[in-house]
């Protein structure tokens, strides 16, 4: 037995032929507009040169240092000491440079604290930051110092040493080239790689590159210095002239401004 | 720069040939350094400083306040704790029974009554600025040595402002070859206000600058030093004309050439120990008591007359008496007073380095200071110890000669008022003294001292 057909039910049978029409004709227009849409070209926007802006002012660029020269503190100075001195603890350097040869070169870092600047908190002396006079004097004995022990080491050879004379180049800590023969005329072009050698040692950079005539103005220094201890009446020393002439060049590299300034 | 200026620092950094050196550049650093320079009284920039600190606190009843009577809590000095044998100047006076204890020291024409500790410096009283009564405030030693020579007391075990020394060095020593020397005495650079060149090169002994300038003469000669020496000064020169800072560069020149200068001169032989007290005999480098420290007076008067150093401090030390070993303090006072009283004597002899026709004596001005003094009371162990009242003497043609400021309580040797001060009437105190010191030399005592106020009584007309 069916059941009896409700209101509602024949509206439903009446109206589903005109919403099938509207769906049809829906699909067709949209159909139609897709189709048209697709047959448009891409649109594309042409790259144009920016226009020039108009310079309004002229300024050089300021390249130059707002901060002067400081000196390097007195840690990093004695770091570097040591360093060159083949690497030794404070007190093993100490007791190389003043030595048993009774030269009197070196007496003990105490002696010289206060004076290359370094501070003591007992009194609140602060870090030295500028150089003066005593300072001075006391990084030229430490130079000499140095200088001295390391031309005795790497140009004189350790005494009994086996085999006898310099220690080979890797072995030295300074003058790490083959010194001339005793007695050979230096001229700019056989200084010139050796000195090289020590200014990159104690000032990091070729020697060509330095803004003063460096090459020339230690040349003369060391030609001096042989000059004078080859003389007749030089008074007596442990060096060679030509030792003098290198130890000098040494002290004059590691006292030299732009070693103790950055 | 002007003109003063500028021949001023040459003079004074480089000697005469370096300073026609400089003089001959239109050096930018001299400028500068010119322009940093503090205005000064012109007539002190060629007055030489030292600075003595007795270490351990003086007893001030021996000499400079001296009481030989009993009175409230005062135990006077007398021949039952006082080892009398060397004091030349103890004379006898009733105290009780055989006990004796001594009598005033005040020759004919001495304004200030001293004690028999004064030693020789009793013959040069028209010359002495004596100060009474300071109030210490303190009875620590590092905290009165602090207070005696900064005017602060120690803020959190440290000093907060600087020493006299540094103070003077900075306004008027910047230039000299060494600024300040300091031998033991408690010297302080505090801040960033001062000229970072006068930080007191602290030493324990003379012989320690001796061994900075030693050459040994088994590699190199003077003659190659001194090669060197020029080499980097021309070196210098040259950087600093290429540089776009050129002061420090300049800087450096003038000093490798005054290294050159102290080597030329020999000064590690002059300032030697030995030669020293070759030099000054009068300067007893054998007293028993003080002797070592001699040779700090006898280095002032040799780097004072070759003009090396501005500003000298020392320090005597073995005042601290706690217990029998009072008996020497007296001893000690007149051992460190004869060493001064014949410092004197060298200064009036000794020919002023630049200035024509005058001595040492007339541009050198000499202050003593201690922590504080000691108590009125003599201890169970036979000494005496720590008490918060001072004294100080100053020798200076600036100051008052023959004369007297300050006092103490008679019967408890504590500060009294000397005088009314813009705080009130008190005590005078070391801040005062200080900045009566500083401003006595043209400069601004506010410059370097929070506290204290001039005390124009102190000072000549």
């Amino acid at each position: 037995m069916s059941a009896p057909e409700t209101k509602r039910d024949a509206r439903a049978r009446r109206t589903s032929p005109l919403l099938l029409l509207a769906i049809a004709a829906g699909a067709a227009l949209l159909a139609s507009g897709a189709s048209s849409c697709g047959a448009r070209p891409p649109e594309l926007v042409a790259p144009t040169a920016a226009p020039a802006i108009a310079p309004r002012a002229s300024i050089a660029q300021d390249s130059a240092p707002k901060e002067e020269p400081r000196l390097v503190p007195a840690e990093a100075w004695l770091r570097t000491y040591l360093q060159l001195f083949g690497g030794l603890a404070p007190l093993d350097a100490q007791a190389r440079l003043r030595g048993a040869d009774g030269a009197q070169i070196f007496d003990d870092w105490a002696t010289y604290a206060s004076a290359i600047g370094l501070p003591d908190h007992r009194f609140d002396l602060p870090r030295g930051t500028q150089t003066n006079a005593t300072m001075l004097a006391t990084f030229e004995r430490l130079g000499e110092a140095l200088c001295a022990r390391a031309v005795e080491h790497d140009l004189q050879g350790p005494k009994g040493g086996t085999p006898p004379g310099p220690p080979p180049l890797e072995a030295r800590v300074i003058f790490a080239f083959e010194a001339p023969s005793p007695g050979t005329k230096l001229e700019r072009a056989s200084f010139e790689p050796r000195f090289d050698v020590l200014h990159r040692t104690f000032l990091g950079y070729p020697a060509s590159l330095a803004p003063t005539d460096r090459t020339g103005r230690f040349l003369s220094l060391y030609q001096d210095v042989v000059a004078r201890h080859a003389a007749k009446d030089a008074p007596k020393s442990r060096f060679t002239p030509e030792q003098a002439g290198w130890s000098a060049v040494c002290e004059g590299l590691i006292r030299h401004p732009e070693f103790q300034l950055y | 720069m002007d003109a003063h200026g500028r021949r001023t620092f040459l003079q004074l950094l480089a000697g005469g040939s370096l300073g026609a050196l400089a003089a001959s550049q239109a050096s930018p650093v001299l400028r500068a350094l010119a322009a940093t320079t503090a205005p000064v009284a012109a007539s002190a920039k060629d007055d030489f400083f030292v600075f003595v600190h007795a270490a351990g606190g003086w007893d001030v009843t021996l000499f400079a306040d001296p009481r030989n009577e009993k009175r409230g809590l005062v135990d006077p000095a007398t021949t039952d704790n006082t080892d009398v044998r060397d004091l030349r100047l103890w004379v006898d006076a009733p105290f009780d029974g055989d006990v004796k204890s001594f009598q005033i020291v005040q020759p004919k024409g001495c304004a200030i009554p001293f004690g028999p500790g004064i030693g020789g410096l009793v013959d040069h009283a028209d010359r002495i600025c004596l100060v009474n009564g300071l109030a210490m405030n303190t009875v620590s030693h590092p905290d009165g040595a602090a207070y005696a020579s900064t005017g602060r007391h120690l803020v959190g075990g440290r000093a907060p402002a600087s020493s006299v020394d540094t103070m003077m060095a900075n306004e008027l020593s910047r230039e000299q070859l060494m600024p300040t020397i300091s031998l033991d005495f408690p010297s302080f650079y505090v801040g960033d206000a001062l000229d970072r060149r006068v930080v007191p090169l602290r030493i324990g002994q003379v012989g320690t600058l001796t061994r900075i300038l030693h050459r040994p003469t088994f590699y190199q000669t003077s003659g190659d030093r001194d090669a060197i020496g020029k080499a980097l000064a021309d070196e210098a020169r040259e950087l600093a004309a290429k540089a776009d800072d050129a002061e420090v560069f300049e800087g450096m020149a003038l000093q490798y050439e005054g290294v050159r200068r102290m080597l030329g001169e020999k000064l590690e032989e002059a300032l030697s120990p030995a030669a020293l007290k070759k030099a000054y005999p009068e300067l007893d480098g054998k007293a028993k008591l003080h002797g070592a420290r001699a040779l700090g007076l006898s280095f002032a008067a040799e780097a004072m007359r070759r003009n090396l150093v501005r500003c000298t401090s020392l320090a005597f030390t073995g005042f601290d008496t706690h217990a029998s070993n009072y008996r020497q303090q007296a001893r000690l006072q007149q051992e460190m007073f004869d060493l001064l009283a014949a410092f004197l004597q060298i200064l009036d002899r000794t020919p002023h380095p630049t200035r024509a026709g005058e001595k040492l004596a007339d541009r050198t001005h000499v202050l003593v200071v201690s922590d504080f003094c000691r108590t009125p009371q003599i201890n169970l162990a036979g000494g005496r110890d720590h008490y918060p009242t001072g004294s100080a003497v100053v020798i200076s043609p600036r100051f008052k000669g023959n004369f007297v400021f300050g006092k103490s309580d008679a019967a408890q040797l504590l500060p009294a008022a000397a005088r009314k001060f813009q705080d009130g009437t008190r005590a005078i105190a070391p801040p005062d003294l200080l900045a009566t010191f500083v401003s006595a030399f043209g400069a601004n005592p506010r410059a370097y001292l929070r506290d204290g106020e001039v005390v124009p009584e102190l000072l000549r007309a």
